[in-house]
């Protein structure tokens, strides 16, 4: 099997999951007895949550290979792994006022969450950033590594920070204690939900990080072409 | 050299080149005078705004200040390419960085010197305010801004954009330290909430970032 091929398979899983999970999010699961079909919005915005946090935890992994191993595949796996991450970010971002107004009233509340997950986006784009502006190839691939354990490091702080600040946000509903939990269809909805957004997450993050690789190449295949001119 | 006397010999040049030239000391303590007056006409200051706001508009001032001189730390080397000067002596990265670190550090102090009796004028600081909390506050807060702010402030050095990257790197990381330093301002103004949770996590954030910074510190200034 090519590899081209391959990816086209995994890619068409991953639609068939999505549209399962569409399915089950607006059909499948019970509609919510206190907030009504808004409800069903929570089977995009905790996958999509999910999705962001493992992405960012690839872009901390890899950032951290890559300083340990200086290999230009961790780096390709760390871009992939923020602009991933970014954009799902980006869904959870969208997502949660759009559920917050009718819920809560408001578009947005400084709770402890919202306001983290609003800080993690402010500093993966601006990890995204300084690989915009910074000269490719060179020092850049190590200064974004350290940029990404300052990040990493800034979370757990960030959290607890915007903890003793205020809260609103609702507890868990999974592994929350003795009053959370999901009717079993909706829980159902909720993890197939959680599979096809980790999968749509894998897929691109392997695809943005072949195309890394692969723009490599081009660029080696075209300064060879070029001396080859020279000559 | 002992790396504590590198970094000393980097930290009195950074302020003696500082001292005679007066530069970037004048302007980001003019700066930084300049915002506290203006937030002053913007937000119509009075007493009740200070005790609601006046650690927020007090500490963004500082924090324009603190930008500037941040911005000077490694600028001052690329003019004459004294950088690589310093990097072909056996001096290790957490020296030099050491040693910025101080100076701006020292910088932004003296700024916020002449910074906070015109706040406490212009905004009508409360009679029972805690001057001393806010001292430490503030000396606790720039050292969070110095730490981060000089390790980016190399950083950027090597960007095209370099006065435009700084505050983008620096502003993400340092969120967490803002909110503890306005926090704890506003309770030493009068405002509810206790400052002793915010100081704490001030030295925390102190302590992680200064580690980090001078443990990684070889990896911003290596020579390519």
């Amino acid at each position: 099997m090519s590899k081209t091929f391959q990816a086209n398979l995994l890619g068409a899983g991953t639609l068939a999951l999505l549209l399962a999970a569409l399915y089950w999010a607006l059909y499948g699961a019970p509609t919510e007895a206190t907030m009504g079909t808004i409800q069903r919005i929570f089977y995009y915005h905790v996958p999509a949550a999910a999705a962001s946090w493992t992405a960012l935890a690839i872009n901390a992994l890899a950032s951290l290979a890559y300083l340990a191993t200086r290999s230009r595949k961790a780096d390709a796996l760390a871009v992939a792994g923020a602009e991933v991450g970014l954009a799902f970010l980006t869904i959870v971002l969208i997502t949660g006022p759009i559920w917050a107004r009718p819920v809560w009233g408001v578009w947005w509340v400084w709770d402890p969450r919202l306001t983290l997950t609003l800080a993690m986006w402010v500093m993966y784009a601006s990890y995204l950033i300084l690989r915009q502006l910074t000269p490719e190839g060179g020092s850049q691939p190590r200064l974004a590594a350290v940029l990404a354990v300052f990040f990493a490091a800034d979370i757990p702080i960030d959290y607890m920070s915007i903890r003793w600040w205020r809260g609103q946000h609702p507890a868990p509903v999974l592994f929350g204690g003795p009053d959370s939990g999901l009717a079993p269809r909706m829980l159902a909805a909720l993890l197939l939900s959680m599979t096809a957004f980790l999968a749509l997450m894998a897929v691109l993050v392997a695809m943005r990080y072949r195309q890394e690789l692969l723009r490599d190449r081009i660029t080696g295949l075209r300064q060879r072409r070029m001396l080859a001119a020279e000559n | 050299m002992s790396a504590a006397r590198i970094a000393w010999a980097v930290l009195r040049r950074d302020l003696l080149i500082e001292l005679r030239g007066r530069e970037a000391l004048l302007a980001m303590g003019f700066y930084a005078l300049l915002v506290i007056v203006i937030f002053s006409f913007a937000f119509s200051a009075d007493a009740d705004l200070t005790l609601r706001a006046g650690g927020s508009l007090l500490w963004v001032a500082i924090l324009f200040a603190a930008m500037v001189a941040l911005d000077r730390a490694f600028l001052r080397e690329s003019a004459e390419a004294t950088l690589s000067g310093l990097q072909t002596t056996p001096a290790s990265g957490a020296a030099i960085l050491a040693g910025k670190f101080g100076s701006s550090f020292l910088l932004i102090c003296a700024v916020e010197a002449v910074l906070l009796p015109l706040f406490a004028v212009l905004f009508n600081a409360p009679a029972h305010t805690r001057w001393g909390g806010i001292i430490l506050t503030a000396l606790l807060g720039t050292w969070a801004l110095a730490a981060n702010g000089t390790y980016f402030s190399a950083l950027s050095l090597h960007s095209r954009q370099r006065g435009l990257l700084l505050p983008l790197l620096l502003l993400p990381v340092a969120i967490p330290a803002i909110l503890a330093m306005v926090q704890a301002t506003q309770v030493f103004l009068g405002g509810p909430g206790v400052a002793n949770y915010w100081c704490r996590l001030l030295i925390g954030y102190d302590i992680i970032y200064t580690a980090l910074g001078l443990g990684l510190a070889d990896l911003v200034l290596e020579v390519e």
